[in-house]
């Protein structure tokens, strides 16, 4: 790759590492004086750059250079007066934006304790479960036959997680807001039945994906869905191909499509489908998919369904994808007879905006830019990011200020930001077509109910502004501020917690069982609700605490909360971090948070 | 004095039950885990003070080579050896 054919006698090309992993060519240009000048690209840190590989931009050849740039893998108009190699200077964005991600691991002695105590835990499971089997029915008249469910995820539920499931599951009784009222229940025989009580309990929620609080019993959205109940129902009762399409789904995905910057959109009435579903359209035997360790299961189901070849890389990890496409590339196809090469039909790498379970952020820029350089397809699912990241709360995409026309498909749900349910999936107006003949979600699947999609339309107005005020505005500032402090104050505490400081998914990691549910049932009798992670959503030995913040938090709530988590993180003991700490006080309203930059 | 003991005590039980994930099994459980802990520690005890220790003192007196070092009657009843007889 060093030694790229020369277009003139002075310059040549040369690989220069700018992002962590990603080498781009860089045209070396002599100079007056000799020295050897870097026309093109600049040193640039992760993230954002200035020069013509902004925002993912790579020229991937020396016809590149000097003729068209390159977009979704196809090239633009014909730009033929601009011949020179001069950077763009359009784009506004001059600063750097530093990912900043932490994962810090725990100490030996608390890995190796995890790990024995999982074992005793297992042990006392087997143990009481052959003293006293459990008493559900069993089928009878089945000698010889195989068991039909796995055993070990039955015994699973029925002796691990069974013990705790009074942390999970909570009934509630209002409106998942800021602040939500659970039904308070007991056990009286260790977490097989429960029983209510009556009373209830309005907690300070952090459980919620309610990152911009539009989930809210009274406001616009609300009324505008109500409205909307009385013009269309609750449901089409049809599928989006047959008769279930109403204006209101039409004016979504006009409005979706606007509010993302990319042609055309389609919605559908469930999120999980929306990537299960969809995904078995674009791909068959002879694909590759590449795929993040962390993905969702919803792209999972999806990906495993048409039959592609799946390689799935460390996450986050850009070299290691690197090195995998490189590999895809180079080998092709295996099990070809010898001395034949046959290429992938197509490469598609799967990531995700914000990885609900780590905390942490695509590292986009970079994966843009190596999706163009191998001629990849991105599918980019911004489930979590959509609407709590970027200025303007149009996702990942929006936050590393990339072109949304340089992600192939853009997929992202409804049910966390915008306070409704349902997904979305975006791209080219020719690709979004084929995706409402072909899809089998738009086929088969029911329409989205039309009271949803009223709270979605009245949500992106307000996001985007059209409702004359600058509230979507302020909620995006307060959740990218909530945010910033929470974490910043976590860090103080000596926590651990992972993934970028601008994700509003932050996970505790306390690693034990007892921790997890110890903490759960303290923060709730202190009215906090938070949702406890483990097995099998987390590796088997990482079990975390989420807390999800919102903008609809104030400080007083979060400081509460804050507490509140010391007082316990001091109880239980999980201040495992062993970073430096900074003790100066943070002040809430002078955080500097990403939208300054 | 007595009741901050108590505290004290009670609360680094506590801490130990989170960390064996003893906290959230039943009592009759931890119970019978601290029962089988025990009888695994006894039976490691007896182990080492018979088997071990005879081996190990059959290797040191193997390696000084004395005229002893023949001897290996004791590995078979360590506790009931006649010492007088071989003047230990």
């Amino acid at each position: 790759m060093s030694a790229a054919p020369s277009l003139e006698p002075s310059t040549d090309y040369v690989q220069t590492e700018l992002l962590n992993g990603v080498n781009f060519l860089n045209k070396k240009v002599l100079a007056a004086g000799g020295d050897i000048e870097f026309k093109n690209f600049k040193k640039l840190k992760n993230g954002f750059k200035n020069g013509s590989c902004l925002n993912g931009h790579v020229l991937t050849s020396a016809n590149d250079v000097n003729t068209k740039e390159l977009q979704n893998g196809f090239t633009l108009q014909n730009d033929s007066k601009k011949t020179t190699d001069i950077p763009k200077q359009d784009h506004p964005i001059s600063k750097t934006r530093e990912i900043k991600e932490s994962f810090e691991p725990p100490t030996l002695l608390v890995a190796a304790l995890t790990q024995i105590s999982f074992y005793i835990l297992m042990f006392l499971g087997y143990l009481s479960q052959a003293l006293f089997p459990p008493k559900i029915v069993k089928e009878k008249n089945r000698d010889g036959y195989p068991p039909l469910y796995d055993r070990f995820s039955a015994f699973y539920s029925r002796y691990v997680y069974r013990r705790v499931r009074d942390c999970w599951n909570y009934p509630i009784c209002s409106v998942p807001g800021h602040e939500v009222v659970l039904k308070d229940r007991v056990t009286k025989d260790n977490g097989w039945t429960f029983e209510f009580t009556g009373s209830k309990t309005k907690c300070l929620n952090l459980a919620s994906y309610n990152y911009l609080g539009f989930a809210e019993a009274s406001g616009p959205c609300a009324e505008a869905a109500i409205a909307s109940l009385y013009k269309h129902g609750i449901s089409t009762g049809g599928t989006r191909q047959q008769f279930g399409t109403c204006e209101l789904h039409d004016e979504l995905e006009r409005l979706t499509a606007k509010f993302l910057g990319v042609e055309d959109a389609i919605t559908f009435g469930m999120g999980f489908a929306t990537n299960a579903l969809n995904i078995p359209t674009l791909l068959s035997p002879g694909c590759l998919v590449i795929s993040d360790e962390k993905n969702h299961s919803s792209l999972i189901v999806g990906i495993k369904l048409p039959g592609a070849t799946v390689k799935v890389f460390k996450h986050n990890d850009v070299t290691h994808l690197e090195q995998l496409l490189q590999e895809a590339i180079y080998y092709g196809q295996p099990g070809q007879p010898k001395g034949a090469f046959k290429p992938w039909k197509k490469i598609v790498i799967v990531v995700e905006g914000i990885y609900s379970m780590e905390g942490t952020v695509v590292r986009l820029p970079e994966i843009i830019a190596l999706k163009k350089k191998y001629k990849a397809y991105l599918y980019l699912d911004e489930a979590h990011s959509i609407g709590a990241m970027g200025k303007h709360g149009k996702g990942v995409v929006d936050y590393f200020n990339c072109d949304p026309k340089d992600v192939d498909i853009l997929m992202g749900t409804f049910t966390k930001s915008f306070g409704s349910a349902g997904g979305y999936i975006a791209g080219t107006k020719e690709f979004i077509t084929y995706l409402r003949e072909q899809s089998y979600a738009s086929r088969y699947a029911w329409a989205m109910s039309p009271p949803l999609a009223a709270q979605i339309i009245s949500v992106i107005n307000i996001l985007m502004g059209r409702d004359g005020t600058n509230e979507g505005q302020k909620r995006i500032e307060a959740l990218a501020r909530n945010t910033r402090y929470f974490r910043l104050r976590l860090e103080q505490m000596g926590v651990i917690i992972h993934g970028n400081e601008d994700s509003p998914v932050v996970p505790i990691l306390v690693y034990l069982y007892s921790k997890i549910c110890m903490m759960v049932r303290t923060l709730i009798k202190e009215k906090i609700a938070t949702v406890g992670v483990g097995y099998p959503a987390t590796p088997l030995t990482q079990g975390r605490i989420r807390i999800c913040l919102s903008a609809g938090h104030t400080k007083e709530q979060l400081d509460y909360a804050l507490d509140v988590i010391e007082k316990v993180a001091d109880e239980i003991g999980i201040k495992y971090s062993r970073k430096t700490r900074d003790f100066t006080p943070i002040e809430y309203s002078k955080i500097k948070i990403y939208q300054d930059l | 004095m007595f009741s901050s003991i108590k505290n004290f005590i009670s609360y680094w039980y506590f801490r130990y039950l989170l960390v064996t994930e003893l906290y959230m099994v039943e009592k009759w459980e931890r119970a019978m885990f601290h029962i089988i802990l025990f009888v695994l520690l006894a039976i490691m005890y007896v182990f080492n003070t018979t088997v071990t220790l005879g081996l190990v003192r059959m290797i040191i007196n193997s390696l000084t080579s004395n005229e002893d070092s023949k001897r290996t009657d004791y590995l078979i009843d360590p506790i009931n050896v006649d010492n007088s007889k071989y003047d230990l």
